[in-house]
């Protein structure tokens, strides 16, 4: 989900202020729920024994953050694997549309061919895609969480809170809060270079790291989707040849905009990023996509213990999947046997003097 | 980045004597830009994401183009909306408008249309 920060950082972020420019009043809302999730967790760990000013609370509550955030969109996301399940019943038929455009890559031949793929799902109510809100919904909250801490800097130097329950009190709690003693958690790298705060050495080496982590991970992430969980339709595409590209110039992208992101930011990222990473790994191993490479390791997988997956999607034992096929292929005979043979076209005519003796 | 649907595409040109008729053109082109960007850097990192035809990207474009910056936005982000895991996705269309009275660029800007050749969308 790099790229919404990505974007935060090409808006007017390091602008200081306290948050009155278009882009806070728009994020309002989103900073408002980030600072609730954040002042809960916190209220948490602080009541189980925490320091209120420790950096550990704070780092945990923005873990805690990461996780209520990602856990209330995974509903959406397990509603959408179960529905790629039954792409495995079309799969003839996609077969068929492609057949008919293989070989014409001229612009009018795609769109007609994706307008016939998306008719098609669209009528077995089925899609090998996820859906864009799932992953638009959380940008907004990303770019809250950035601006935030943002504001963290500003407001606890002005003596106030922010727009919820981060008090004036909490804020300046927050402001103080420092990761492992020493890296505060609104610092970023470019101003503990230039202002050399106390200990900024290990400041600026804790960011580098978090930055390099949070990179690899992003590029972990993609690698896999793009190298195992794609079908072989998908990697046709032009948007695959993009995507390709995309994946080694955007960690690039990331390093320059790492500079700008302060340490909480950084460890929001981070924590997200190795959330998608293990929801990816649990889906590429159990749920991948049909046709692609991982599923035929699953297949290989499920063969070697003796079972395999049936017409539906669900893993029966091998007997029983084999006593289906047959099921299966007789039908076909059977259907093949009594569909009526095609019998010359007749002209108007001739049907006419047939029908009149 | 899923392709933009043919109608998103025009043969006209921008030309320097339309600078002040195509400033009331100023808002949907710069969220044109905005979207060109967008689908180019933003966009590849989902891969292919849409239960649509056209992706809700594309249908951003054609949104604004047909419908202004405005308009446009408030369609593009019910679109987005509908576009969630219950729903059926399929092929979804942005309504030209009624009276279209621009033309589109080869990169699909609006620009005004030539009097002689009104071949609008």
């Amino acid at each position: 989900m790099g790229s919404d920060l990505l974007l935060a950082a090409t808006t007017p972020a390091a602008a200081a202020g306290g948050g009155t420019d278009f882009f806070s009043i728009l994020l309002w809302p989103f900073k408002w729920i980030v600072e609730t999730i954040l002042v809960a967790w916190h209220w948490l760990f602080t009541a189980v024994g925490l320091g209120p000013g420790s950096g550990l609370t704070w780092v945990l509550s923005i873990i805690g953050l990461v996780i209520v955030i990602r856990a209330a969109v995974f509903p959406l996301f397990v509603k959408q694997i179960k529905s790629q399940r039954k792409m495995m019943e079309i799969a003839p038929q996609l077969k068929k549309v492609q057949e008919k455009y293989k070989g014409k890559r001229d612009q009018l031949s795609r769109e007609a061919m994706s307008r016939e793929t998306m008719a098609l799902y669209k009528k077995h109510g089925t899609t090998p895609v996820s859906s864009c809100l799932p992953m638009l919904v959380q940008m907004p909250f990303l770019l809250g969480m950035f601006y935030t801490l943002r504001d963290v800097a500003a407001h606890a130097q002005a003596g106030v809170g922010g727009v919820g329950p981060l008090n004036a009190q909490l804020t300046k709690l927050f402001y103080d809060a420092t990761l492992f003693g020493v890296a505060p958690l609104h610092i970023d790298l470019r101003s503990a270079l230039e202002t050399k705060p106390a200990g900024w050495e290990a400041t600026a080496t804790i960011l580098i790291v978090l930055v390099v982590l949070m990179i690899a991970s992003q590029f972990y992430t993609q690698l896999q989707i793009i190298s195992k969980n794609l079908s072989p339709e998908a990697k046709t595409g032009q948007a695959y040849q993009m995507q390709k590209i995309m994946l080694y110039i955007l960690p690039l992208g990331f390093i320059f905009s790492g500079v700008f992101f302060p340490l909480g930011v950084v460890l929001y990222w981070f924590v997200s990023n190795l959330w998608t990473m293990a929801q990816q790994f649990l889906v590429i191993r159990e749920m991948p996509t049909p046709g692609s490479d991982a599923a035929r390791h699953r297949e290989e997988r499920l063969a070697a213990k003796g079972k395999a997956i049936n017409s539906e999607g669900k893993v029966v034992p091998m007997a029983v999947y084999e006593a289906e096929q047959q099921r299966l292929l007789e039908e076909a005979e059977r259907a093949k046997a009594q569909a009526p043979k095609r019998e010359q076209p007749m002209g108007k005519k001739r049907a006419k003097k047939k029908g009149s003796n | 980045m899923s392709a933009l649907p043919s109608y998103a595409f025009g043969t006209a040109r921008f030309r320097a004597s339309d600078l002040l008729r195509g400033i009331l053109l100023l808002p949907r082109n710069a969220v044109l830009a905005f979207l060109v960007v967008y689908r180019a850097i933003v966009s590849p990192m989902y891969g292919d994401v849409c239960r649509y035809y056209p992706s809700c990207s594309a249908y951003a474009v054609g949104a604004v183009q047909q419908h202004g910056a405005v308009w446009g936005t408030v369609l593009s982000a019910w679109r987005i909306l509908r576009c969630n895991p219950w729903s059926k996705g399929g092929v979804d269309d942005v309504h030209s408008h009624a009276h279209f009275r621009y033309e589109l660029t080869r990169r699909g800007f609006v620009v005004p249309a030539r009097k002689e050749m009104n071949s609008g969308f």
